[in-house]
């Protein structure tokens, strides 16, 4: 009984939270950038790809696009004519194709290093792959690393932060420690150590990236379990014979989100900094793979290129300033103390 | 308290703002640095020679050392018994007398010694240093193994008299010359003052380490670690500063037993000058502000596009030669998809390789087509060049038994029973930009017509144990040979694919193990070029790798130098001088 | 403090160790050049093995793990590091010649960090939500947001002597002709000149952060009764925030200082990378692409011994500013 009120006062908080973050404009501007790079993101294949959304060729109709998506899940295969075709050079078909008609990987080798014209609007580099396309993927890249890092993050500090904070004492102690230990450890340092020595991949950088970034999660969630761990509700809880799991996750849990939920928004942004940082640095990053902080490590050894300097770094500058306001957003509306103030 | 810091922050601003494009420091007015008329006339010593140095060199220890840049500094400071002419590449005397007696059995060899030889210390050039240089070389305990196997033929070296020496080898190599003239002699009362060696011989340093006297392990210890920064030779330049990471001097020799002496280069400039800049394009900036006089490899893009302003011409003069190496791409000729020889064709049919020297080299290179060197005269111009034909390669690929049958897009082939797409990794090093493009050329070309293949990038040290342990589908990488003759045996013989050897794509083909065992120990240059002939024939037909291309190197120097020429093997700043109008810097401290 | 530090030791000779790549072989093939050189054959690939399993023995890197940690603890007391692998120069000496250079490029970060964050920071806390703070605030946002790789790099491009303008030098600590017989006045010049970029650079994000920080902690501060007090006495604003205010709100910004130092070596890479600086940061990473293990212990090392001694600092300014608090236990 007590848990279903519960229930449903969580679900009014959030509301709450909801209507009062509109009222902070720059926060909302923050909200509405990052939904739109979430959507570029996710519809990357259909803002920059070199197949057609629609092709016509010898009387038959096609959409190329989406048939890549059954072919590569092998549910579907080409047809003979349309088999490996460069659809651009496609004679006899009337094709549509995506405002940026070319994937991040097509190597031209007739266009290298070309300034920003209305072929490519951002330029290419110095295999004549275009900029923007580069770009666009790129965010699919940067936003899951991000997410899966934070999500890596968010489990184990949580968990952590939860045990230290709710059963006190000796294990307080001995993960204090830890915590103590993980902060003094050189993150970025460690992180170059591991990403320079082990083969690269996507799924190594999103799995040091987390492990590195667990910390201030874990004293966040601590801290609250321990302000809500002696309040009413909960010793009576206990006292009813709930058990430690139940109370832990399903009683104070819920509100001990606050501060975390802020973490996490902050940290998608951290982590995206990161590992920009470290493609930049050409660790980490396997070799075909075209990523924003990749490009920037080719404008510095081409010092000329401005376009591939200024595109990629902006996008990342925009991105990691999105998170960081509605991560702030977040934390006023989240915040009692600053209620007050506000 | 705070006025003062708000002043000093100013100042810093101001004086940065103001401190910008760095004026050249002259000891002397500043020099008009244009080439007017030319003045010829006759070298003069002076001027100082400021050298673009990418990295520092390791270390300097004349043996242990194994690194591009120490080899320069030390070209200059050493000398060995033979040198090459630049022009020829032919082997000429230097602290030899002549080229040396070799006996009919063709294993035995015999220098005689300059007389008039000294180190730069004053003290006299002897037959005991030449020995005691092949000693050092072949103390086991002295850690340069990389320069050892070089002289794993060599069982016994002697002096029959101060000023003669003779060698004896296992075994007839045509090489063996070329080798032993190699040899950089060390002044022995310098890096070996306790005359620790004195008693062992040539002939004892082959045997089991463990049973040399405690002496010669005491040598190679103190060798090692004593002699990193200073050292001391015949050379026409002494060692003289190394401050770590800015910049390494050296200053020339006015006592050089050479000078003056026909057949002996000549050497004018006061000083050596190795500024470290580990950024080319730092350099470039560098070099266009008068902080460096040469530049010794000019990145591509910036040949094409930093160096080309009416201005820099004016400064400057670019000078282009072909660097002996060459990139390829290895097949492992005992995977199963690359066995097939038409598929290795087929792959080289999609390699468009004029248009990779031409976009990603900027034009800066020549597309090869064998493992010799372009330009010596073993190399066959006749070899058929595999132009970049997608439809021959899918004509190969055809009759081979690949095609699409499932639809999506990748060949494949059912073999021992399964369906097999053509899938496939390339595996390159990092670190290095150049082979990764290549490598996403290709990539990008064989998606293209139905090749699944990927681009596996590894830390250099895991590359080379995959390369050596035979751990991989195909690589990208390059081998370095020289101008002079060189001998593939190393690389294409079947012998050398077990034991990690150098023969990591495991090519197997007799006839070629014929061709490289008669090479070795023929004498007469004229047969030797006929087998190679033939020996790269087989190569082209079986396409063990795809040969890329051989890069064109470009330098940047000054225009106040006189005397810069170039070789086969680049540019020779030994022969280099400024006439005394146009000298920038002035050594406060002649030595004349 | 023995705890950290092992496990941060710990931590870095595990992760090192147990990479793939042999730093013996690596030594073998001629170092890091990237070129293949011309192979060794076969018969005299057996000496080198030799050879290899001869320096592997020298640098004790054939005994099992555990060993090899206990004896480089040990050796640690002596402050013996070992030799680099790269070029057999002392570690230690090593890290001493490039120490004064991060240390350096950090000090001025941390100075140039404080003085514009903290005047900022005041004067937004004594003008809440005045336009001047809103913009303050703002900018702080931007600014923090901005990314590191980004700013050093359009910095190269635009202004370091590429195609556009050439207003500070593309990298190094001082001029290519510096000479240790210049006038003071011109070495500083040069320095300051060098350094302008990357001190800069490096301190951007904390103008943010601190000048934030400071002037919430200032607001909160502000907030408090003796603060109402000290005006209701009577006294100037000037005097309350000089006498009151200032003292306690700068409490939590000393502790920043702890969290700096760890940092110190992981934070410089980027910029001593583009710059070319010769500091801590470059060397570890070079070190790590070589497989240098002594030196990057070392490092790792290095860092940790920074980390204790920020804290220990941190104390120490903490019981100086703070009076209520004793030297000992402290509260979390």
């Amino acid at each position: 009984m007590e848990s279903n009120n519960f229930a449903q006062a969580t679900e009014g908080l959030w509301f709450d939270v909801w209507k009062r973050f509109q009222r902070n404009p720059i926060a909302l501007a923050g909200f509405y950038v990052v939904c739109c790079l979430g959507l570029m993101a996710l519809f990357a294949d259909f803002l920059a790809n070199d197949k057609p959304y629609y092709t016509q060729y010898k009387t038959k109709s096609y959409f190329p696009i989406l048939r890549n998506y059954l072919v590569e899940m092998k549910l579907g295969q080409w047809p003979a004519e349309l088999l490996n075709v460069e659809f651009r050079k496609l004679e006899g078909a009337t094709s549509f194709f995506p405002p940026i008609p070319y994937r991040p990987s097509n190597i031209n080798l007739l266009e290298p290093l070309e300034s920003p014209s209305a072929k490519h609007w951002f330029g290419t580099d110095k295999l004549g792959r275009d900029v923007m396309s580069g770009m666009i993927h790129g965010a699919r890249i940067s936003l899951s690393i991000g997410f899966v890092a934070v999500g890596i993050a968010v489990a184990i500090g949580v968990v952590l932060g939860a045990i230290a904070g709710y059963f006190g004492s000796w294990i307080d102690l001995i993960v204090s420690r830890l915590f103590e230990v993980m902060l003094s450890i050189p993150t970025f340092f460690l992180l170059i150590t591991i990403a320079a020595l082990l083969p690269p991949s996507i799924f190594l950088t999103m799995a040091i990236i987390g492990l590195t970034s667990w910390v201030g999660i874990a004293r966040f969630t601590r801290n609250e379990f321990l302000k809500i761990r002696n309040l009413d509700y909960v010793t009576s809880a206990i006292a009813l014979g709930a058990s430690d799991r139940k109370v832990m996750f399903r009683h104070i849990l819920p509100n001990a989100l606050a501060p975390v939920i802020v973490s996490v928004v902050l940290g998608i942004a951290g982590a995206i900094l990161v590992e920009s940082s470290l493609s930049f640095l050409g660790i980490g990053v396997p070799a075909e793979l075209v990523t924003w902080g990749s490009i920037l490590h080719e404008a510095s050894s081409t010092t000329f290129a401005w376009w591939l300097a200024v595109f990629p770094g902006f996008a990342i500058f925009i991105t990691v300033l999105a998170y960081y306001l509605v991560g702030e957003g977040l934390r006023e509306v989240l915040d009692p103390r600053l209620r007050g103030l506000r | 308290m705070l006025a003062r810091r708000w002043r000093f922050l100013f100042a810093i601003l101001m004086l940065s703002v103001t401190g910008c494009g760095d004026k050249s420091e002259v000891k002397v007015a500043d020099a008009p640095s244009t080439a007017s008329a030319k003045e010829a006339g006759k070298p003069v010593t002076g001027d100082w020679l400021v050298i673009h140095s990418l990295s520092d060199p390791e270390q300097l220890n004349p043996l242990t050392s194994n690194d591009a840049s120490s080899n320069e500094v030390l070209g200059f400071v050493l000398e060995s018994l033979l040198t090459r002419d630049p022009r020829t590449l032919e082997l000429k005397p230097l602290i030899a007398e002549a080229r040396p007696e070799i006996a009919q059995d063709k294993l035995t060899y015999t220098f005689r010694i300059r007389q008039d030889a000294r180190f730069q210390d004053g003290r006299p050039l002897t037959g005991e240093d030449v020995l005691f240089s092949v000693k050092a070389i072949k103390c086991p305990f002295v850690n340069a193994p990389f320069l050892r196997v070089y002289f794993n033929s060599l069982v016994d070296a002697r002096l029959v008299d101060p000023y003669t020496i003779r060698f004896v080898t296992k075994e007839p190599y045509f090489l063996n010359e070329s080798v032993l003239g190699g040899i950089t002699v060390l002044p022995r009362h310098y890096y070996d003052p306790e005359n620790l060696l004195q008693r062992v011989a040539v002939r004892d340093l082959i045997q089991d380490p463990a049973k040399l006297p405690g002496e010669v392990k005491k040598f190679g210890d103190q060798f090692n670690k004593n002699y990193s920064r200073n050292p001391m030779g015949s050379g026409p330049y002494k060692f003289s500063l190394w401050k770590t990471g800015r910049e390494l001097e050296l200053v020339r020799n006015p006592d050089y037993w050479g000078n003056g002496k026909a057949g002996i280069d000549q050497a004018h400039l006061d000083r050596l000058k190795f500024r470290v800049v580990n950024n080319f394009d730092a350099a470039l900036v560098r070099l266009k502000s008068g902080s460096l006089d040469y530049m010794e490899a000019l990145q591509p893009v910036q040949v094409v596009r930093g160096t080309d302003s009416e201005r820099f011409k004016r400064e400057f003069q670019k000078y282009e030669y072909y660097a002996p190496t060459y990139t390829y791409i290895g097949w492992n000729n005992d995977h199963p998809i690359f066995r097939d020889k038409r598929i290795r064709q087929a792959m080289t049919y999609l390699t468009n390789r004029q248009q990779i020297v031409k976009s990603v080299l900027f034009g800066l290179g020549e597309v090869v087509n064998g493992h010799i060197y372009l330009f010596r005269p073993e190399y066959d111009k006749t070899l058929p060049s595999y132009p970049f034909d997608p439809a021959k390669a899918l004509a190969l690929l055809n009759e081979a038994g690949w095609r699409d049958t499932d639809g999506d897009g990748v060949l494949d082939k059912v073999i021992d029973g399964k369906k097999t797409p053509l899938r496939f990794e390339i595996k390159i090093n990092s670190g290095n930009a150049v082979r990764k493009s290549v490598a996403l050329v290709l990539l990008d070309e064989l998606k293209k017509h139905g090749i699944d293949a990927s681009v596996r990038e590894l830390d250099w040290t895991i590359f080379l144990n995959d390369v050596k342990n035979h751990q991989f589908d195909a690589v990208v990488l390059g081998w370095q040979m020289s101008t002079t003759e060189s001998d593939a045996y190393q690389v294409w013989h079947s012998s050398q694919a077990a034991n990690k050897g150098s023969n990591a794509i495991s090519y197997k083909n007799a006839r070629v193990d014929e061709i490289l065992e008669l090479y070795r120990g023929e004498f007469d240059a004229q047969k030797r070029i006929q087998l190679y002939k033939e020996f790269q024939r087989i190569l082209s037909d079986e396409q063990p790798y795809t040969f890329l291309y051989l890069p064109k190197r470009v330098s940047a120097v000054q225009r106040r130098f006189e005397g810069v020429e170039v070789f086969p093997d680049g540019l020779r700043p030994v022969d280099w001088w400024v006439p005394s109008a146009r000298q920038k810097y002035v050594t406060t401290v002649t030595a004349n | 403090m023995i705890p950290t530090f092992i496990g941060i030791t710990l931590v870095g000779f595990l992760i090192m160790r147990l990479a793939p790549g042999d730093p013996a072989e690596l030594r073998a093939a001629g170092g890091l050049g990237a070129a293949a050189g011309g192979g060794i054959s076969v018969e005299k690939r057996g000496s080198v093995d030799e050879a290899v399993a001869q320096w592997r023995a020298q640098y004790g890197l054939d005994k099992p793990l555990h060993v090899q940690y206990a004896v480089w603890l040990k050796n640690l007391f002596t402050l013996n590091f070992g030799e680099s692998f790269k070029d057999n120069q002392s570690v230690w000496e090593k890290i001493l010649e490039r120490l004064p250079v991060t240390v350096k490029l950090n000090l001025w970060s941390i100075l140039v960090v404080y003085l514009v964050a903290i005047p900022l920071g005041i004067y937004s806390a004594t003008h809440p939500n005045s336009f001047g703070d809103q913009v303050t605030t703002l900018a702080a946002f931007v600014l923090f947001a901005v990314p590191l790789v980004w700013a050093a790099t359009m910095a190269i491009v635009f202004i370091c002597g590429g195609d556009f303008y050439y207003l500070f030098p593309p990298g190094g600590l001082e001029s290519l002709e510096f000479a240790d017989d210049w006038p003071v006045w011109k070495k500083i010049n040069d320095h300051a000149w060098h350094l302008f970029l990357p001190v800069v650079l490096l301190s951007y994000d904390g103008f943010a952060g601190m000048s934030r920080y400071m002037r919430s902690s200032m607001l909160e501060v502000l907030g408090q009764d003796y603060v109402q007090v000290a005006r209701a006495k009577g006294l100037p604003e000037g005097m309350v925030i000089a006498k009151h205010v200032l003292r306690n709100s700068l409490i939590p910004q000393v502790t920043i200082l702890a969290s700096i130092l760890p940092g110190l070596i992981g934070g410089s890479v980027i910029i001593e990378t583009i710059f070319s600086i010769p500091g801590l940061g470059q060397l570890g990473f070079e070190s790590v692409l070589a497989r240098d293990y002594p030196t990057v212990l070392a490092l790792f090392t290095v860092s940790a011994v920074l980390t204790l001694f920020g804290i220990l600092v941190s104390d120490i300014l903490l019981a100086v500013v703070d009076p209520r608090i004793a030297f000992g236990r402290r509260q979390q």
